[in-house]
Formats: C-alpha cells, structure tokens, sequence
C-alpha cells in the first residue's frame, strides 16, 4: 500500500467518523516512517491525532508518544494537544496522576468541554460513581442540551439501580430529541424495570405509533419490523402482568392511568408478535424461535 | 468657452498622475485597513462557567416548551420540571452572581462600569476609527492637492443639482455636469472599489466602504446593545410567565395512545366524529 492511497483511506476514516484503530494504525505507521504527512499541508495535524488516538487504542503508546510530540511542538498551548495528552495519560499512568492533570486544566480554564467530560469520564471508570453524577448534574446544567451527556447520566443511575432517576434523565433526552423512537424505547423499557407499568405500557406503545409506518395498504396486514417488535414484546410484557395483578396497573409512579381496554390490547400485541415471526425470510426459512414466541405469546 | 460635451479636451498628464493615483491609493488604503482590523481585533472575550450557565438557561424552558403540545413526557414529569423551572427564574438560581440576596431591585448592569461591556465598546469604537480616519486623511488629501481642475468626463448624466458638489472648485456657471472634478472621482472610487476588495480579499473584509456607511449611524446604539444586551433577570422573569402559559397548552402523546393504537390496527371501530 502507498503512502498517497494510506493518506486517502485515513482521511475517508476521519470523514465517516470511523474508529478501525488497528487499520488506522497500520496505515498510520506506513505515513510516518515515509514522512508522508509533512506534505499534507493542515491537514498532517488532524491525522496526527486520529494516528494518536488510534495508537492509544491499540496499546501503542510509543507511536502515540510520536504523534503527541509532533503535535505538542507545533501548537504548545492548544486545549486540543492537552486533552489528547490528558488521554494519553490515562492510558499509562495512575488514574489519580490524569485526574490531577485533568483539574489543573479545569481551574486554568473552567469551560474547557472536552476536559471536563473526560473527567468525568475517568471518575466513573475508576468508580467514584457518586463524583461522576455530580460533576456530571454540574456539566448538564451548564450545557443542557448535550444529549450524549443525559444519556450518560441514565446509565450512570441505571448501573446503580436507581430507575427513577434514570427515568427523570431520560426525560430530559426525550425533550432534546422527540423524534428518535429509540430513546422512548430506552424510557419505557426503563419504566419498566422501575415499576411503574401503566407508563411503560404507553411509552411503548408510542414507540409503536412512531416506528410502525407502513404506507402500502392497512396497518392490520403489515408485519412489524425492527424497533416495532421489539415494541410489541414490551406491551406483551406490560399488559400480561397487568391483567394478572390488579394492583400492579393502578399503582403508578407517575400517576399514569391504565388503558381502557387492557385486554384487546394484549390481543393486538399477541397477534402483531404472531404476524412478526411468521413472515418468511429472505431465503424463505421461517424464523428462527418461531416456536418459542408462539409458545410464549400463548401462555407467559 | 466651450460648452458642448465633445469638444472640452483634456491634457493626458492629468490622468497619468491623477486619475491613476488616486485609485491606486485607493486601492492600498482598503487593503491596509483591512489588515489593520484584522491585527486589532481582539480574542473574544471568554466567559466563565456560571456566565455561559447564565446564557444557556433560557433554552431549557425553550426546549421544554418546545415540545408541550404534542409533548413526549407524562403530565407529573412535565409539571415537576416546569414548576422547578418556574422557581428557579422567579429566585434567579441562573443569574450568574447568583440569587439576589436582598430586596434591592436587580438592575441592568450600567455599560460604563461593567468591564466586559466596556471591553467590547472599546472594540467597536476602535475598528470604527480605523474606517473613518483614513477616510478623512484622503479626502482632505485630495482637496489639497487635485484641486482646481476636471478630472474626468462621467458617462453618464446627471442633473444639475449634482454640478456644486463634483464640481467643486470649478467656478464654471455653463459647463456640462459630466466634468468632474477629482473629488467626485474619489467618490467614485470609494463605492465602486468594494467589488474589488470582493475579488481580493474575499467576500467578508473590512476594507468594505458600504459597511461604514451603515454601520457608523447605528454606533452609538450598537455598541449600547451589544455591550451588556440582556438583563438576565428581566428574561427570566418573561420566561416563566411563558412557562405558565405552556403548561396550559401541555398535552402528552401518550394520553390515549391505547386507544389510537388498537384504531389503527382495527381492534376498534374507528371513531364516528
């Protein structure tokens, strides 16, 4: 492989926003022996850092290093070469030497994003979890409208169990971003998991509403496809436990009201899981675990 | 006294060394003022972490309000975050020195003795005087030296009114508007340079005269609103009378979405209305 075809693919990497770190590597390492990049122009420098990632990635720290101190020298004050030093740091040294770096940096310079982000970051990965939500509740106040960071912050509350407050971070997501079905799937499976059934049952059958859009003729013959069935698994589950226990449908967290009609419901999400798995496939099998759903869908 | 356009003849020395000139020091001053602006311009000034909260906290009633018609979360969600939203503008927890501590009325911070306003009023004042004074160096420039003569015959006609300003100096009653004197060709040449500076320095340079002419009566304006626009508190206070209004128009998807769901499907009859 040549230099100039090594420097089209990196930058079709960087474009697509791809990470394949061992090819970058490998095409990385082929630019530099040769010195490709110099010729680049700009551009040499945000190879550089894809390169230095990339090695990080891998394990090899001492093409990183390289990279870092090309990098370093040409802009020596850059918030940018500090965090990728930052990172760097994380991936040899003790988590207390990066976290020290990383608040040295905060108190020159209090809005740096990206540093701020990897310290928290850092905190939950060295399992100050309860540090982690509070710099992160901090961050999210100052910027609200990072969706990435609220998701972060439900997993953060679901890997300690704490449902409802995952929930309440989703529903900020859910404000940011209305349109995406995979969010309100996340919100209801959530939910779900927290007990509060009645609202469960109708954030997924939002999802349902939002996913299922078959244009070609009536709803009633379309088989559900992707997200929907998924969906329709959740109602599965919400309306069985509904109608088996009574109290568990009134007892909402949210005060959210059970459906009228639970039990055509449940009919509708039986039958739409049926249709579902008895659709042929490409090579016309019948699906796989066709036997098990049916099984199920017939008595959980 | 020839009067008819055709025949006034004009030396060719005087556009060798006028005309040209003129344009050619045209030409360098708005490229001089174009780096000039670019070497003073300051790095923007960068806020602290309550400053950029203090900015940011109105999009978060935008965001939930955004959305309340047709709104993705449940009733008790949406009122627990607009009621605390609502709390937190009326006590002010966003402003970026924090809650008023006493019964003193918030005032807008004054432009002269807030140092950020000041910093950026500096600044526009300082490209401001960069356009004007090199402006004015030429015009008395040219007053004083191509003086006294026509300069050139413009293509096009022009009323009478026109004779005592491009034809000034020239104390001639009969001749044709179309001569000119070298002040009018400095004119000329300021509107007519920008689609030079266009080609040269790219679409948005300073050296831009036409921007001068509408940026200078608004500077005092300007300046007072880009300074130390907004009193936070004031917007806050808007802000939550828009909240309460929303949460009257709130209604959640969810809400009967059972219903609809078996409709679509054809568990139930679709609705008669």
């Amino acid at each position: 492989m040549s230099v100039h075809s090594a420097l089209q693919e990196l930058a079709r990497y960087r474009s697509q926003n791809k990470r394949a770190s061992q090819e970058t590597l490998e095409k990385g390492i082929l630019v530099l022996k040769k010195n490709g990049h110099k010729k680049m122009g700009d551009e040499s420098w945000d190879l550089l850092e894809q390169l230095a990632l990339a090695a990080i990635d891998v394990g090899r720290l001492d093409v990183a290093d390289q990279c870092l101190k090309q990098l370093s020298d040409k802009f020596p004050q850059s918030p940018r070469v500090d965090c990728l030093r930052g990172i760097r740091m994380e991936a040899s040294a003790p988590p207390e030497d990066a976290l020290r770096y990383y608040d040295e940096l905060l108190e020159a310079d209090a809005i740096n994003v990206a540093i701020w982000k990897r310290k928290i970051v850092l905190l939950r990965r060295t399992g100050q979890v309860e540090k982690a939500v509070v710099e992160l509740s901090q961050y999210l106040d100052t910027f609200y409208t990072d969706v990435e960071g609220w998701l972060e912050l439900a997993d953060i509350y679901a890997s300690c169990n704490q449902y409802e407050y995952s929930l309440q971070a989703l529903s900020h997501t859910l404000l940011l971003v209305p349109q995406n079905p995979v969010y309100v799937l996340q919100s209801a499976e959530t939910a779900y998991t927290a007990g509060d059934l009645p609202l469960s049952l109708k954030m997924f059958l939002t999802v349902v509403d939002m996913s299922d859009n078959d244009d070609s003729g009536s709803f009633a013959e379309s088989t559900p496809l992707g997200i929907t069935v998924r969906a329709w698994y959740g109602v599965k589950l919400c309306t069985d436990r509904m109608s088996r226990d009574a109290r568990v449908a009134t007892m909402s967290a949210s005060s959210t009201l059970p459906p009228k009609d639970i039990d055509l419901v449940n009919e509708l999400a039986t039958e739409r899981l049926r249709v579902a798995y008895s659709s042929a496939g490409q090579k016309g099998d019948m699906a796989c675990g066709r036997d098990v759903v049916f099984r199920w869908v017939a008595c959980p | 006294m020839s009067n008819s356009p055709p025949t006034l003849y004009l030396d060719p020395q005087i556009r060798d060394w006028v005309l040209f000139p003129i344009t050619f020091v045209m030409i360098l001053v708005g490229l001089l003022r174009h780096y000039v602006v670019i070497l003073l311009q300051s790095p923007p000034k960068k806020l602290s972490r309550a400053g950029i909260r203090e900015q940011r906290a109105l999009v978060r009633s935008q965001v939930l309000r955004a959305t309340s018609a047709r709104s993705p979360i449940p009733p008790a969600h949406y009122k627990a975050l607009s009621q605390h939203l609502i709390d937190s503008y009326e006590a002010g927890t966003y402003l970026k020195d924090g809650p008023p501590k006493n019964d003193a009325p918030s005032s807008p911070p004054n432009p002269l003795t807030d140092p950020a306003a000041m910093d950026s009023m500096m600044a526009g004042m300082k490209t401001q005087m960069v356009m004007m004074v090199p402006q004015m160096i030429m015009m008395g420039w040219i007053n004083f030296f191509f003086q006294g003569f026509v300069l050139i015959k413009l293509p096009f006609p022009l009323t009478l009114g026109f004779k005592s300003m491009l034809q000034r100096g020239i104390e001639t009653p009969d001749m044709h508007v179309r001569w000119v004197s070298s002040l009018s060709w400095y004119f000329l040449n300021f509107f007519g340079l920008n689609g030079l500076y266009r080609l040269l320095l790219g679409g948005d340079n300073s050296a831009d005269s036409s921007r001068d002419m509408m940026t200078t009566p608004f500077a005092s304006m300007g300046a007072a609103q880009l300074g130390q626009p907004q009193d936070f508190a004031k917007l806050f206070k808007a802000e939550r009378d828009n909240l309460e209004f929303s949460e009257g128009l709130y209604t959640w998807i969810g809400e009967d979405i059972d219903s609809k769901v078996l409709r679509k499907y054809g568990k139930l009859s679709p609705r008669s209305d």
